[in-house]
């Protein structure tokens, strides 16, 4: 089944257009990774998903439901229940790490919070942070707690713009371990964009190839190194 | 539907209620000027007089702000760039004279030539005002160009030095990337100094300001006045639209300046040398001046000094609680349009403020009062109302410029990851955007607060009846007063301003430490 439907999407940034007539559909539950240099529309998928832009043409429907049309958002982000992991993780500098994960869980009881905060610190290993601030973690740790903050909140899609550049492999592994753990809990669908295709490859159910707004190749591991598309085959050095 | 016509009524109303109140006198000023030539030539006045007087002002502000923005940008490059012990409290210091109103440095420094030659028209005005002006205004130009030194990128300087000598990657690198900077303190100090009534006033200048402020409030020729109000707005226009591209977009001062990328050179032969430079800048910009008021002050027996404390004394309170309010309303206006202008994308009334901004104060004053002095504006022409709104014409720019340096630096995903958890929007604002804005406006609402505090040129032209206020007050008893009661009135009201300012530092000092996040 089909959890996200972009259909004839054509975005642009003033000029520049982003995506031409764009059309895939992501399926449920499953880990789809989205490659392809920069500027190629990758991050803009994701903002169209989450709702915080719109495309000047097309239509995006989750759960079968039409949530973007044209111009016009009609469902709003946070009623679309994703988590999102921005680039910059978007860690509120003032905040603890305790009051970063628990600020969405608003309007519930305290007890309650504080158990969901605890047990997903404790679920990333890093229940010993939750009185810091965001500059006093490692690069690593900035990227548990915005991965957690993203969790708590229970998304049934999960949005990744290459959260975990720049950190060193081995906590890398980790954190998809982790993620990758809670995905077979919770059954997010989870959309994972990386310059990085062995990353891509190791972690998607589906890659998708992406260049200058449109899609160059779209399928399993299997099928994307049996790709007979020129571009796919340099961009992954096949 | 409905919602989407709400947030564009709540987006436009209060902008067209803005645009009323501050445009709304600049342009009925243009309407009367172009409307009111049917026995007089619409540029009958443009005579060989009026533009000496122009080239006159121009000539003076331009030098001001040549002088200013080199002494800011050497200052700049000292205290920002360079490793010595001290550091902090030189900036502290030199930073001083930019909030202290400038015409207590006039007083200072006329008080100063009285001093050394016994006659303190001894010393040409005009120089009296380039020195004053330059000394008042070249903290401004250090604060920016110091600012944009911060935020050059250590590699880019040492890329250069593999390859050039230190003095080369100096001028054909860091010059380079500081020139926008360097444009927007040359053309602030020019448009303050241009605007700037006290200084020229208290040397007895005949500059623009003046002159508009002599034709009308003392011969009473008020068409004359907004002729020639007219004559320097059209000035002031030329320099905003010549290089607007500059003041909309260039580097200002900032309160949340990361310079931990940024290459800092350490100082070993010349670290005396250098001691002794910047002592003897903070002896000529802070400690003479404040030697020469004192010594003014107390020749004048301690008669005077009492006499000058009965008649300052009922204006400080006065004075404070205006300034507390206006910069209150300037920070508040300030922070929305900031706002409206970083992520609404709706700069105009960014441009509007500019406008208002760059209006020199006497010619906001015509303004002001022709526009409010009506029978159904007569609430606002009587009260401190009109002063509110004058100070929001003269410094909201400066203020939204700050908050807007400020907005630009968080990131927009800050308040994106919030919206995408679902966040309202009330809460947002008070738990993400004013927390880490906070060092930014309160920056704005001090320097809102002093330059209130000491704002002459607008002020003494449309003071509400039973309002008393320091500068004011300053300037009219000076005016036939003997030099020592004017220094002592000076001195005190220099006193009241430091007071100020260290209560401000001091909670400040508690703002950043809990609001900086490095």
């Amino acid at each position: 089944m089909n959890k996200i439907s972009l259909e004839h999407i054509t975005h642009r940034y003033g000029d520049n257009k982003v995506l031409e007539d764009f059309s895939f559909s992501f399926e449920e539950a499953k880990t789809t990774c989205m490659i392809g240099p920069s500027g190629c529309g990758k991050t803009s998928i994701l903002r169209l998903i989450s709702g915080l832009e719109a495309p000047q043409k097309g239509i995006i429907k989750i759960n079968e439901t039409v949530a973007t049309e044209n111009e016009k958002i009609l469902i709003r982000p946070h009623k679309r229940k994703i988590g999102f992991v921005f680039q910059d993780l978007a860690l509120w500098p003032h905040f603890t790490v305790f009051r970063n994960i628990a600020f969405g869980l608003k309007g519930r009881k305290t007890e309650k919070v504080s158990h969901q905060v605890t047990q997903i610190l404790n679920l990333f290993g890093i229940a010993d942070k939750a009185k810091k601030y965001p500059h006093q973690l490692s690069g690593g740790q900035k990227q548990m707690v915005a991965i957690a903050r993203s969790l708590v909140h229970q998304p049934e899609i999960f949005l990744m713009d290459e959260p975990l550049a720049n950190i060193d492999v081995k906590v890398k592994e980790n954190i998809l371990a982790h993620i990758k753990l809670l995905q077979q809990e919770f059954r997010f669908t989870m959309l994972y964009v990386t310059h990085d295709h062995q990353e891509a490859m190791q972690t998607g159910d589906k890659i998708l190839v992406m260049n200058e707004g449109v899609i160059e190749a779209a399928g399993t591991k299997k099928e994307i190194e049996n790709s007979s598309n020129h571009f796919v085959r340099s961009f992954i050095k096949l | 539907m409905g919602g989407r016509v709400n947030q564009q009524l709540a987006r436009y109303v209060p902008a067209l209620l803005l645009a009323l109140l501050l445009l709304g006198p600049i342009l009925a000023l243009l309407v009367r000027w172009l409307s009111s030539s049917d026995d007089i030539p619409l540029l009958a006045f443009i005579n060989a007089g009026t533009l000496l007087l122009v080239g006159k002002s121009l000539l003076l502000s331009c030098i001001v702000a040549v002088l200013a923005s080199l002494m800011g940008t050497i200052c700049g490059f000292l205290l920002y760039r360079l490793k010595f012990p001290f550091r902090g409290f030189y900036k502290i210091l030199l930073l001083l004279p930019l909030l202290v109103p400038p015409y207590i440095f006039a007083v200072a420094w006329k008080d100063g030539f009285q001093w050394l030659f016994s006659n303190s028209t001894v010393i040409n005005p005009e120089l009296g005002m380039i020195i004053v002006h330059t000394l008042v205004l070249f903290p401004l130009a250090m604060l920016i160009t110091g600012t944009a030194l911060s935020q050059i990128h250590s590699g880019l300087e040492e890329a250069g030095l593999m390859r050039v000598s230190f003095r080369k990657m100096l001028v054909k690198i860091v010059l380079p990337l500081i020139r926008p900077a360097l444009t927007i303190s040359f053309l602030l100090i020019l448009i303050i100094s241009l605007s700037d009534f006290s200084v020229p006033a208290f040397f007895g200048v005949n500059n623009f300001t003046t002159e508009i402020f002599t034709q009308f409030s003392a011969f009473y020729n008020h068409q004359l006045a907004i002729s020639q109000s007219f004559l320097l707005v059209i000035l002031c226009l030329i320099l905003l639209l010549s290089e607007n591209r500059y003041l909309s977009d260039a580097p200002f001062f900032s309160v949340h300046v990361k310079g931990s990328s940024t290459k800092h050179y350490s100082v070993h032969k010349g670290k005396t040398i250098l001691h002794i430079l910047l002592w003897i800048l903070l002896l000529v910009v802070l400690v003479l001046p404040l030697v020469m008021l004192l010594h003014q002050a107390l020749s004048g027996r301690e008669i005077l000094f009492s006499r000058a404390w009965e008649l300052l004394s009922p204006t400080i309170y006065q004075s404070a609680k205006l300034a507390f309010l206006g910069a209150l309303l300037i920070s508040a206006i300030g922070f929305w349009v900031a706002f409206m202008k970083e992520r609404s994308h709706f700069p105009h009334l960014n441009t509007m403020l500019l406008l208002t901004f760059i209006i020199p104060s006497t010619v906001l004053g015509v303004a002001v009062i022709k526009f409010y002095n009506h029978p159904s504006t007569n609430f606002i022409y009587t009260s401190i109302l009109i002063l509110l709104i004058t100070y929001v014409s003269r410094f909201g720019f400066i203020a939204a410029r700050i908050i807007g340096n400020g907005i630009k630096q968080v990131p927009v995903s800050l308040d994106e990851v919030s919206r995408v958890i679902g966040i309202p929007p009330i809460k947002r604002f008070f738990s993400i955007s004013i927390p880490l804005l906070l060092p930014a406006i309160f920056t704005a609402f001090v320097l809102s607060f002093v330059l209130c505090l000491g704002e002459l040129g607008t002020t003494i032209m449309i003071y509400p009846p039973g309002t008393e206020l320091m500068p004011v007050k300053i300037f009219t008893i000076g005016a036939n007063a003997p030099l020592a009661l004017t220094s002592s009135m000076t001195l005190i009201s220099f006193g009241v301003t430091m007071i100020f300012i260290l209560l401000f530092f001091l909670m400040g000092k508690l703002i950043f430490k809990r609001f900086r996040y490095e």
